[in-house]
């Protein structure tokens, strides 16, 4: 990637402008720091993995997940608030029959209270063209070898809404508890590159 | 319009508008069933030239990838705003 | 307008590539630019349709060579520069209106 030294020309002339804006009062003291401490922390796929091993163990919050998913959330103390608005969480259940994938072909879309920062690979062109046109071609790569019976969904987050997958509970985790449960589920899985 | 409903099949706009729009090239002029709507928001393309936009529903549309790309078994469900949609007739 | 940001169903891009415990920011900039971006939308400078539409206005090999955090940066510039919130030669560095054409 280009331009990431410390020294770097872009580094300077962010700074440039940050100084100007800062001079001419469009920016208050701190803020820039605030709004990085803000963003860092203000999302996490420990979030969505949560989310996830509830729905796993609770089949009345997993119903309510999927009709509405911004309500179930807040019954864990999450919502999808902290960017400028709250957004609209889809919440789309992997089965033995459907797999689903999200993706963002016009941009970045992607919902960051419940997956934390997104990966460099989602922003990419390379999956933003592909996988909606080979999914079963991607996620091969990923390492995902799906059954040729399992259907495949994309889902293109090319509005307001953002979307997260419920991966299927693995095999042999009966006896797991919840936050056991949870620490099995991978960012990649919320976003349906992985199975969990 | 008509009033859209889930399960009606509609066909998106074909045209290239001069500007801003959230309606991906490879699902213009496509043929998709209505899935379900997705709240009601002011249309991108207008906010993009900074006006506040007119707010319309916005749907859950999904296609067969056959029908975007002329192969594939998998389907692909875009967001879509009314704008963006023309309804043919008979359900799905 | 077809743009450049419109690549879904596209050929011709290469492999999809993980990069290992990969870090939020790749450098400080990359922070500092996320952080300005919403401040400036908080504070109705610009909306957040206006500045994807600057990103897909950049030319497409430009587009394509920026970083992500790049793409951004470049759209920051461009709409403070169209709302008059600054020139564009106040918003370059000396060093850049020293280098013609630059």
């Amino acid at each position: 990637m280009s331009g990431t030294h410390v020294g770097s020309p872009i580094a300077a002339r962010v700074r440039h402008v940050e100084a100007l804006l800062e001079h001419r009062g469009l920016l208050d003291d701190g803020e820039i720091d605030r709004r990085i401490d803000e963003f860092l922390a203000g999302g996490s796929p420990a979030n969505g993995a949560r989310v996830t091993a509830r729905a796993w163990v609770d089949p009345g919050f997993a119903e309510r997940l999927l009709a509405d998913a911004n309500g179930a959330i807040r019954e864990l103390g999450l919502s999808m608030s902290g960017g400028l608005q709250e957004q609209r969480l889809k919440v789309v259940a992997n089965t033995e029959a459907e797999h689903n994938v999200v993706v963002c072909t016009l941009c970045s879309c992607y919902p960051i209270a419940l997956l934390g920062p997104s990966p460099g690979w989602y922003k990419s062109e390379a999956y933003r063209s592909r996988v909606v046109r080979d999914p079963r071609g991607v996620l091969r790569e990923f390492g995902l070898q799906l059954p040729g019976t399992t259907r495949i969904s994309v889902w293109d987050a090319s509005a307001e809404s953002r979307y997260m997958v419920l991966p299927r509970r693995p095999a042999g985790t009966e006896r797991l508890g919840e936050e056991e449960l949870a620490g099995l589920v991978t960012r990649k899985g919320l976003i349906g590159t992985a199975a969990v | 319009m008509p009033d859209l409903a889930p399960g009606m099949r509609v066909r998106t706009r074909s045209t290239d508008p001069d500007g801003h729009t959230r309606l991906p090239r490879y699902a213009r002029g496509a043929v998709g069933v209505l899935v379900e709507e997705a709240g009601v928001h002011p249309l991108a393309d207008e906010r993009a030239r900074g006006r506040a936009g007119t707010p319309q529903p916005v749907w859950h549309v999904r296609f067969a990838a056959a029908d975007l790309f002329g192969a594939g078994d998998h389907t692909v469900t875009v967001e879509l705003w009314e704008d963006y949609l023309v309804p043919i007739g008979e359900r799905a | 307008m077809s743009r450049i940001n419109d690549v879904g169903g596209m050929a011709g891009f290469p492999a999809i590539t993980e990069e290992p415990d990969e870090p939020p920011f790749h450098a400080d900039w990359e922070a500092h630019v996320l952080a300005l971006n919403g401040a400036l939308i908080r504070r109705g400078v610009y909306n957040l349709d206006e500045f994807r539409d600057a990103i897909e206005r950049m030319p497409p090999q430009e587009y394509l060579a920026a970083s992500y955090y790049e793409r951004w940066f470049t759209a920051i510039v461009t709409l403070l520069a169209e709302k008059g919130v600054a020139t564009p030669e106040d918003l370059a560095t000396p060093e850049e209106l020293e280098v013609p054409g630059a």
